[in-house]
């Protein structure tokens, strides 16, 4: 078979190779022109007529009839040849001794390598024939007819270079390809109507010549196109031939039998698998799910948030929605949405911009409803509103108000602290001004403006005993120390130090010895030129009378009992007064003063005093008489001030109502100020000796309780969380609770009032 | 059997509500002239105790035609009714399908004594353990004892300071005719009296008549004033809480031979007008022990048993003292769970091992000290409005005691049930003192210098 594919497939090329040397001639030859008109015409039918068979060629029954009809031919092929050749009527004779010479190297078995080298010697001046034989030897070299080489061998330059020239390059030889004379449109148009196979023809300008494809070649292109292999003779779906044997052969890479593994379920994944079962069973293994979309979404939703969430910069502001029309509007709304005339009525008392737009009515029936009146009016002011209000975007902050708040502790861990009024003390007849409780708890006195000093009994508010001193009572305090129940008490100019006989029988000798005055003493005072303050024997009570020049304000004891202060606010240079009970002498160690002085009190635990003026809070040392810090309030007037049992903070209590704590550590300023909780003046504030709570009364008849931590750790600040304001007392002329002080040992809080009544907040 | 209701459907038993019934069947663990059939009734649902209390009447009267009308109260899987019986049904999750099982009581309703005997100052204090005498301590620094509660035929003065504190010791090896008082006081010190009942001092038999009180002792040590006094349930000693902390223990006998043996000089002799109170000063008599622990004033004392005392103290601690070695077996300060100043104390209850105790603050609580882990009390009563000044526990029921408040009113309480059986609020002013008397009477003492006695308290 493959000879005579050979031989068909040589034809093939032969018809090609003719038609082109034809072409060739005619180009060339201007003479010849008109024979090749026809003769490629013959040639084609003659290479139909021979390839027909070979058309449906992919069959094979056709190939095999080629076949035979080839072999056939190969008796005669001299005679076929020769008829159906169209060189039979061919004047050149060249070109048919070319052929003949071809087709009997062809038939004998010489060489090619002799046929071209033959054909190449004698080829030099014939075009023709050399390119026919070049081509062949390109044929067999490789069956691939793109790698035909041209006539032309400027290789891959641009075709401009030779616009200009004559030639279009040069051949293998080196000698100029000469450009063939161009045919003007109308004669290529009439010898492309002529010509019937002028559909075929392309003109290939890199070799300046026109090439007709052949039969063959179109349904390559066709079949290229159909996409389908170029060749029926190709078949894509050939058995596959096993070139490799494998079984029997002598060295497998292993010749150890399959393993039973290879065939049954694996164990392992077996195992994993049910633990995976587990998991998702008990929930640990969790698969996600598939997000949610929401079915339904807000249709009239604000789309001016989605416009904020796109755009930046100027952007754009949506226009607010109108309203829209509710059941109401209807023009046949239900009866509920229809105002009774009483309604109606009360509409016309009610202010402009209150009064309800829109009143709704019933009609019968669509027609019915009149032309709505206002429509133009309203259309305007929305393109007004539309035009002229400037729409901002508000950058609206959602702060939770209670994120706001200062985080302070629950009110129940800060138990115990005073809140239910249980007892009262009743028995002044004038407005109580001032409390002081015994150190251990068990009494308290009280001075009033009825000219009285009580102690009760704190446990069942009785009154024990009363001494009528018969002028108003400025100030009480007890002696700090339990054994002395000693009572200091400042009735306008005079200070009395009193025994309430309290104490046990030894102490009340010790008492009794402390307050016996020696007349020598008084003596040897008034030798001086002016006597600060004299201490007289007051037998009626049975107490000491220290009688000062000017109106006596305020006592505190120092800590050890022995020492007291007593302060004269128009005193000037004797102001401040120092006292000693032991020795019955006093002195005036603050000779300069700045400010009036209000309140002096000895600190809780060191040899340090404080005394506070109507703006300044002084701190001395007494040990190296100096002012050791001055603490500015900023406050109008002070009227109380407490030290803590720590001693280094300090509350102030002010007439406007405000309270400052001071942490003396931290700075000479208020670590907090307390403004707005009490309406008026502030009467007493007062620290607890053992719990952290501090208490402020006033003249608003209330008193606030508060927690007062101070941490031993210096670097935590004060907690102050106010707790409770009691209330209870009743205002009388004006004024509210004068006094407050806390119990000793248990968080209670007693609250004289203006009233007379003295109040006990229990826990 | 349906039980409809006649005259007067007590509770508001009304026609259109009659629709819902409870089956309630009565029983009771009172005598038979006081017990009805005990077939189960349907009654309204909306009976109080009040409209349960007549029907239970009226069964009486159908019983027994010579029954008279008494108040009866109801209990319901113990726990006494004191709501409509469909909303106490509801509140304790009974289900009213089954028949119910309603047990009566008698229903406690003090009488009041007309007119209260009248002291010169406070009362501070009263005992009523002894069932004919009361004694009362008054602030006016005289012990009063009160025959019958109504006549004042003695009066045991000598204190300098107000009577906080007077007990009546009833001791068991005791003869009939002498008893010993013990009065303690805000002057610090503790005075021992002894009664005799019937002497032959002069020959004359008075026949329960005290004719002699002789003040036998001055107990003296404290350092601060006494506030509660409290005596060994065998008589022989006395212990005492003070404003100064601290809990001492006194002897009682051994002072009375001390006192008959060793002549001690007469220094005045006081005759009053109801008796003759012999005052023999000065035999004074030294604390056997003291009991340091508490940090602030010991409020009350009490010595239930020989071994055991119990103190409540202001520093807001109950602590159990063991009297052999004087140290606190048993201490609730630890857990703040009062938090609160304690006024009073007292045992009782079962097995009398509850501790009630009252003070600051308007709540009664109790205690179960042998209640493992927790220290919260297992009961509180919350209907004071003022501080607690006294609880006692009655000497024999288990349930009831009895709590007198600053804010005028004593209360019976039944520990069965969240309310007060009854109040008492005769009292114009603080109530300072309560006690039991003769088991079925309160006596209490206050600051409107009253002794009050409500008989008819039978429990």
């Amino acid at each position: 078979m493959g000879k005579s594919q050979k031989s068909s497939k040589e034809v093939d090329e032969l018809s090609k190779e003719i038609s082109r040397d034809v072409t060739a001639n005619g180009s060339t030859e201007g003479i010849n022109e008109k024979d090749d008109r026809f003769q490629p015409s013959d040639l084609v039918d003659s290479l139909e007529d021979e390839g027909s068979p070979y058309d449906s060629g992919e069959d094979d029954q056709d190939a095999s009839d080629y076949k035979s009809h080839s072999n056939a031919e190969e008796s005669d092929s001299s005679e076929d040849e020769v008829q159906g050749s169209p060189y039979d009527s061919g004047e050149d004779d060249q070109d048919a001794s070319d052929y003949k010479s071809l087709r009997s190297a062809e038939e004998s078995d010489s060489s090619e390598d002799e046929v071209q080298g033959f054909s190449y010697d004698s080829g030099e001046d014939d075009q023709d024939a050399s390119d026919y034989k070049s081509h062949r030897s390109a044929e067999e070299s490789d069956s691939s007819e793109d790698e035909v080489p041209s006539r032309n061998t400027v290789g891959d330059v641009p075709l401009e270079w030779y616009k200009e020239e004559e030639h279009i390059g040069y051949d293998i030889t080196g000698k100029k390809i000469k450009k063939r004379a161009r045919k003007d449109r109308i004669e290529s148009f009439l010898a492309g109507v002529d010509d019937a196979k002028n559909w075929r023809k392309i003109y290939d300008d890199y070799n300046d010549e026109e090439v007709e494809l052949t039969k063959e070649e179109v349904k390559m292109i066709h079949r290229m196109l159909r996409g389908k292999t170029p060749h029926a003779g190709v078949d894509p779906y050939a058995p596959y031939v096993d070139w490799f044997e494998w079984e029997d052969k002598g060295h497998p890479l292993s010749n150890a039998p399959e393993p039973k593994r290879r065939f049954i379920p694996s164990k392992w994944e077996q195992k994993k698998v049910v633990r995976y079962i587990r998991a998702i069973r008990k929930g640990f293994l969790k698969f996600d799910k598939p997000k949610e979309e929401p079915h339904v979404y807000l249709l009239w939703g604000d789309d001016s948030t989605a416009a904020e969430n796109k755009r930046h910069g100027l952007s754009y502001i949506p226009a607010p929605k109108p309203k829209l029309a509710g059941h109401e509007e209807s023009y046949n709304p239900s009866v509920e949405f229809i105002p009774t005339q009483e309604e109606i009525n009360s509409y016309q008392l009610m202010l402009e911009e209150d009064r309800p737009k829109f009143i709704p009515r019933r009609f019968e029936s669509l027609r019915n409803v009149p032309a709505y009146e206002n429509a133009i009016k309203e259309t305007f002011d929305r393109c007004l509103d539309l035009y002229l209000c400037p729409r901002t975007r508000k950058k609206r902050i959602n702060i939770d108000p209670e994120s706001l708040k200062p985080k302070l502790p629950s009110l129940k861990d800060l138990r115990p602290y005073p809140s239910t009024c249980y007892l009262e003390y009743r028995g002044h007849t004038g407005p109580v001004k001032t409390i002081s409780i015994d150190i251990s708890g068990q009494w308290m006195a009280s001075g009033s403006s009825d000219g009285t000093v009580r102690v009760w009994e704190i446990e069942t508010s009785r009154c024990i005993k009363v001494w009528d001193v018969g002028e108003a009572v400025n100030h009480v305090t007890w002696n700090p120390l339990p054994e002395l129940p000693i009572l200091s008490i400042s009735v306008g100019r005079d200070v009395l130090i009193l025994d309430t006989r309290l104490a046990n029988a030894e102490n009340q000798a010790r008492v009794k010895e402390l307050l016996h005055v020696e007349e020598s003493l008084l003596e040897e005072d008034e030798g001086n030129t002016t006597p600060v303050v004299r201490w007289v024997r007051d037998d009626k009570y049975d107490a000491i009378r220290l009688k000062h020049l000017k109106a006596v304000t305020t006592i505190d004891w120092h800590r050890k009992g022995d020492y007291f202060t007593t302060v004269v606010p128009s005193g000037h240079t004797r102001a401040i007064l120092m006292h000693q009970l032991s020795k019955k002498h006093t002195h005036s160690p603050f000779q300069k003063l700045r400010g009036l002085p209000v309140t002096a009190v000895f600190h809780p635990t060191r040899s340090m005093f404080f005394i506070s003026t109507k703006t300044h809070v002084w701190v001395y040392d007494l040990l190296k008489q100096k002012v050791v810090k001055k603490l500015e309030t900023g406050l109008q007037e002070v009227s109380s001030i407490s030290i803590h049992p720590g001693g280094d903070n300090v509350i102030v209590g002010s007439k406007e109502g405000k309270m400052c704590w001071f942490d003396m550590d931290l700075s000479s300023k208020p670590y907090k100020t307390l403004t707005s909780h009490h309406m008026k003046d502030i009467t007493n504030v007062a620290f607890h000796r053992l719990y952290p709570l501090f208490a402020s009364s006033s003249e608003d008849c209330t008193a606030y309780v508060f927690h007062g931590m101070v941490y031993s750790d210096l670097n935590q600040n004060p907690l102050i969380v106010p707790l409770k304001i009691l209330r209870g007392h009743n205002s009388s002329k004006g004024r509210g609770v004068l006094d407050c002080k806390f119990h000793p040992r248990q968080p209670w809080l007693f609250t004289a009032g203006a009233d007379s009544i003295i109040k006990l907040y229990c826990h | 059997m349906e039980f409809g209701l006649g005259s007067g459907g007590g509770g508001g038993g009304g026609g259109d509500e009659s629709a819902r019934r409870v089956q309630v069947r009565f029983t009771t663990k009172l005598g038979p002239p006081l017990r009805v059939p005990s077939a189960s009734l349907a009654v309204p649902s909306n009976l109080t105790r009040m409209g349960l209390s007549e029907i239970v009447n009226l069964l009486l009267k159908n019983v027994n035609d010579e029954h008279k009308v008494q108040p009866f109260d109801f209990l319901i899987v113990g726990e006494l009714v004191r709501l409509p019986l469909e909303d106490f049904l509801l509140a304790k999750g009974i289900s009213a399908e089954k028949v119910l099982e309603i047990e009566y009581i008698k229903a406690i309703a003090p009488r009041k004594q007309p007119n209260p005997s009248l002291h010169d100052d406070w009362v501070s204090s009263v005992d009523g353990s002894n069932p004919s005498y009361i004694l009362t301590g008054c602030y006016d620094g005289i012990a009063r004892l009160w025959k019958g509660g109504a006549e004042c035929t003695h009066k045991l003065a000598g204190h300098t300071g107000a009577i906080t504190s007077a007990v009546i010791i009833n001791g068991k090896d005791d003869s009939k005719h002498t008893f010993h008082i013990a009065t303690g006081s805000k002057d610090r010190s503790l005075r021992l009296w002894k009664v005799l009942l019937s002497t032959n001092f002069d020959g004359i038999d008075y026949s329960e008549q005290p004719v002699n009180v002789r003040e036998s002792k001055i107990l003296q040590g404290h350092t601060a004033s006494v506030q509660s006094v409290s005596s060994d349930p065998s008589g022989d000693m006395i212990c005492s809480g003070s404003w100064d902390g601290t809990i001492k223990l006194w002897e009682v006998k051994n002072s009375d031979a001390d006192g008959d043996s060793v002549s001690i000089k007469k220094r005045r002799l006081i005759s009053n007008t109801a008796n003759q109170v012999e005052s023999q000063l000065e035999v004074e008599g030294v604390a056997v022990t003291t009991f340091v622990g508490h940090s602030q004033s010991v409020s009350s004392v009490i010595w239930p048993e020989h071994e055991t005392i119990y103190s409540a103290s202001w520093d807001h601690s109950i602590r159990q003292w063991d009297v052999e070695t004087g140290k606190d077996t048993w201490n609730m300060a630890s857990c703040k769970m009062c938090g609160k100043v304690l006024n009073c104390l007292d045992v009782g209850g079962e097995s009398s091992a509850l501790i009630a105790a009252g003070g600051s603050d308007p709540v009664l609580r109790v205690w179960d000290p042998r209640k493992p882990g927790s220290l919260a009390p297992v009961f509180q009563f919350s209907s004071h409005s003022s501080w607690i000044t006294a609880c006692k526990w009655h000497r024999k029921s288990w349930f009831h005691l009895l709590s007198a408040s600053y804010d005028g009113k004593v209360m019976l309480w039944d520990l069965r049930t969240a309310w007060p059986l009854a109040i008492i609020d005769s009292h114009k002013d603080k109530v300072l003192c309560a006690d039991w008397w003769k088991d079925d009477s309160i006596i209490s003492g206050g600051a409107d210098s009253k002794l009050l006695v409500c008989s008819g308290v039978s429990i």
